[in-house]
């Protein structure tokens, strides 16, 4: 008994440091997967698994976790496009999403596609979007519960705005680029056999463009450089350095592409969310610009397509 | 062979699955599934070679025999899958709204050519003995007729890529899918489901003939022994663990699916060897077991498939049914020539009496049932084929 005024302030003390621990882990663009185990009972708190493999969310996905398809949810698939304000805008409604939750994305594949989730929800406002840290991979090798039941969430009137976030490159930008009216850097996150033109897609991967090689004054940097073994970014410190070695350090604006777009916004988050740099993302990527005409091209390996 | 040599044998095979599931679930994240789809499928061997759980044996069974137990004992698979899957649903995708599917469950494409391929493949059936999860668990007890069997369906496999392309045209491309919860809600599913099955069961039932049943002797130690280990497990309890084991393998891997694997194999070898059109039309983006060009040495399918192997052997050791007989050269044109047919029907129709008709219909897919119908049309021709073929040769054999 007389202990009890004493276990009571250790217990708000603990309480009040695990809040305070919270509270700072999720300052940053990343948040742990300590700190989501811990607040998933956390109503404010709002996940989404973005995974491109089919049945993975359905199998086991974070309690509580909201499941948002790549092909059907973030694109439009007639346009080539991002999915539109409207579509978007339904999508968080009926996800319980306010201006006030903090959205927390994750999938497989060490978070390409929840990434490229991340670019869209950024381009529409939402700019404090964060993602799990080695995603769907590590939270599994972490042994972390995982559940099957689909959520459901009581429905908000959250708004998204018309303006855009200008954080998408397109053909004309990159152009203008390559064609030295606009200063900017191009990182080509593909791997470098895709980059020096030796092959025209990484394995098991159909071939989408017809021409091999890469946007001329791009550098290469593989999205894995930036990546622990056990999938999580590397520390801020040596992504900086490891792009500083490229000669890029954020003086210049930078446009990051890959095949389709979604690897590449992997990359967009480490540079743009965690360094700070500017950053835009082209998602038209190889695949567009590999086959647009009349428009120049390095191929280091000289591959031409067809020519057998 | 002697109890001596029969024993430690299965011994020796259930602790090498042992370590091997082991290691996998010990692997990581990734391993996981692996190991649990070898398990799965050890279970799986097991229930077919404990209760004989084999679609052409049990359809020959009602039509030769009139015995209709076999029969029921695949309905009943059906029913218990079905309830299964329908719980597993409500939950992954609480409403069945137009337009989504539930992941991985075969539902698959409806056309000509899906009827067509399942009446060869139950052509297929009837000549070669089996369907296609039989010879694998029938290798477990040292069927010889088995390996032709597997190596005519991955001839069939392959002879079915280059004709797949064709057919896509014709009308695999303007196939329907359709998904029964779609239009009838999962509950009027189950019951239109549950309801055809019953008609079915009905309909075996009326047309056997009353099986006269062994006296039952005292249940003792032994008698419970030889009734596990020994003597055939009843239908209904074959047909209750396979809709189990059904269930349980979609809601943690994948739909039960038995070739797979063995297509991918073929389609692999074909790719390389430049056999096969580089673009099979529509291919990887239809429901049912899918057949990719392999990446990795293990997949969730050929550590099922083994599983069931090895399990069925240790199974049949232990009940002294590993019985390989002498093989003739009929074994070896039945196993090759049927298998052709099988393996050509399961890559057309993308999969097999367990892919489709099993996984199909226990899903709520229109594609089992047009599976189930057309291949049990194949069989019973076949079976009668036979029949007549028999009767006719018999006073010339006399």
């Amino acid at each position: 008994m007389l202990n009890s005024p004493l276990r009571l302030a250790a217990i708000a003390g603990a309480f009040l440091l695990s809040g305070l621990t919270a509270t700072m882990a999720q300052d940053g663009p990343l948040v742990t997967a300590d700190w989501l185990a811990n607040n998933l009972q956390n109503d404010n708190v709002r996940v989404f698994e973005v995974s491109v493999d089919t049945g993975v969310y359905e199998r086991g996905h974070i309690p509580g976790a909201v499941n948002l398809n790549w092909h059907s949810d973030l694109v439009d698939t007639v346009r080539r496009d991002l999915v539109s304000r409207e579509n978007f805008e339904a999508l968080l409604r009926r996800s319980g999403v306010t201006t006030d939750t903090t959205i927390v994305l994750y999938g497989d594949n060490n978070n390409w596609f929840a990434a490229w989730g991340a670019w869209v929800f950024d381009i529409y406002g939402f700019s404090d979007v964060k993602l799990l840290d080695g995603g769907r991979k590590y939270w599994e090798a972490q042994g972390l519960p995982l559940d099957t039941a689909t959520p459901e969430y009581a429905a908000t009137e959250v708004t998204v705005s018309d303006e855009l976030r200008p954080l998408r490159a397109r053909l004309v930008d990159v152009l203008a680029v390559v064609e030295g009216e606009v200063q900017a850097q191009l990182v080509d996150i593909r791997g470098p056999k895709e980059y020096n033109g030796e092959i025209f897609a990484p394995e098991g991967v159909q071939e989408l463009s017809i021409r091999a090689g890469h946007i001329p004054g791009a550098v290469n940097v593989p999205w894995g450089t930036i990546v622990n073994e056990d999938g999580t970014f590397k520390s801020a410190d040596e992504i900086k350095a490891i792009y500083a070695a490229v000669g890029i350090d954020g003086a210049q604006p930078i446009i990051t592409y890959c095949r389709i777009g979604e690897r590449s916004s992997h990359t967009w988050f480490a540079l743009s969310r965690i360094l700070g740099y500017e950053v835009k993302n082209y998602d038209g990527s190889w695949t567009e610009y590999g086959n647009s005409v009349g428009v120049p091209i390095d191929n280091p390996a000289g591959t031409v397509w067809g020519n057998t | 062979m002697s109890a001596a040599l029969r024993l430690p044998l299965a011994a020796l095979v259930v602790v090498v699955i042992a370590v091997s599931y082991w290691l996998l679930s010990e692997s990581g994240a990734e391993g996981r599934p692996l190991a649990f789809a070898l398990l799965a499928g050890s279970a799986f061997g097991v229930v077919l070679q404990r209760s004989r759980f084999c679609f052409y044996c049990n359809l020959r069974d009602l039509v030769d025999k009139r015995d209709p137990s076999g029969v029921l004992s695949i309905l009943v698979a059906l029913a218990v899958g079905a309830i299964g899957y329908m719980a597993i649903f409500g939950t992954w995708l609480p409403t069945p709204a137009l337009g989504r599917l539930p992941p991985t469950a075969h539902i698959g494409p409806v056309s000509v050519v899906l009827a067509g391929a399942s009446f060869v493949f139950g052509l297929g059936m009837a000549i070669s003995g089996s369907c296609l999860s039989a010879p694998f668990y029938r290798l477990g007890e040292g069927s010889v007729i088995a390996p032709f069997a597997i190596v005519g369906s991955a001839l069939g496999f392959g002879l079915g890529f280059m004709t797949w392309n064709p057919l896509f045209n014709l009308a695999t491309s303007e196939a329907i899918v359709v998904w029964l919860p779609h239009h009838l809600g999962y509950t009027g599913s189950l019951v239109l489901t549950l309801g055809l099955l019953g008609a079915l069961a009905w309909l075996a039932v009326s047309l056997s003939k009353p099986q006269a049943r062994p006296a039952q002797p005292p249940l003792d130690t032994r008698e419970i022994v030889q009734n596990v280990f020994v003597r055939r497990w009843s239908g209904v309890a074959g047909g209750i663990l396979v809709g189990l084991i059904g269930t349980l393998y979609y809601f943690r891997v994948a739909p039960l699916g038995v070739t797979a694997e063995l297509g991918s194999i073929v389609r692999t070898a074909g790719a390389s060897a430049e056999l096969f059109p580089s673009t099979l039309y529509g291919l990887d983006v239809l429901r049912g077991c899918a057949t990719v060009i392999k990446e990795t040495l293990f997949s969730n399918n050929g550590l099922f498939v083994l599983g069931l192997i090895g399990a069925s052997f240790a199974s049949a050791l232990v009940a002294n049914q590993f019985r390989p007989r002498r093989l003739t050269g009929l074994d070896i044109m039945r196993g090759l020539g049927g298998g052709l047919l099988l393996g050509w029907g399961a890559m057309t129709a993308l999969g097999c009496t367990v892919g489709v008709l099993l996984s199909g219909i226990q899903a709520g897919a229109m594609s089992g049932w047009v599976f189930l119908l057309f291949c049990v049309v194949g069989a019973t021709l076949g079976i009668l084929t036979a029949r007549v073929i028999a009767r006719r040769s018999a006073p010339a054999a006399a």
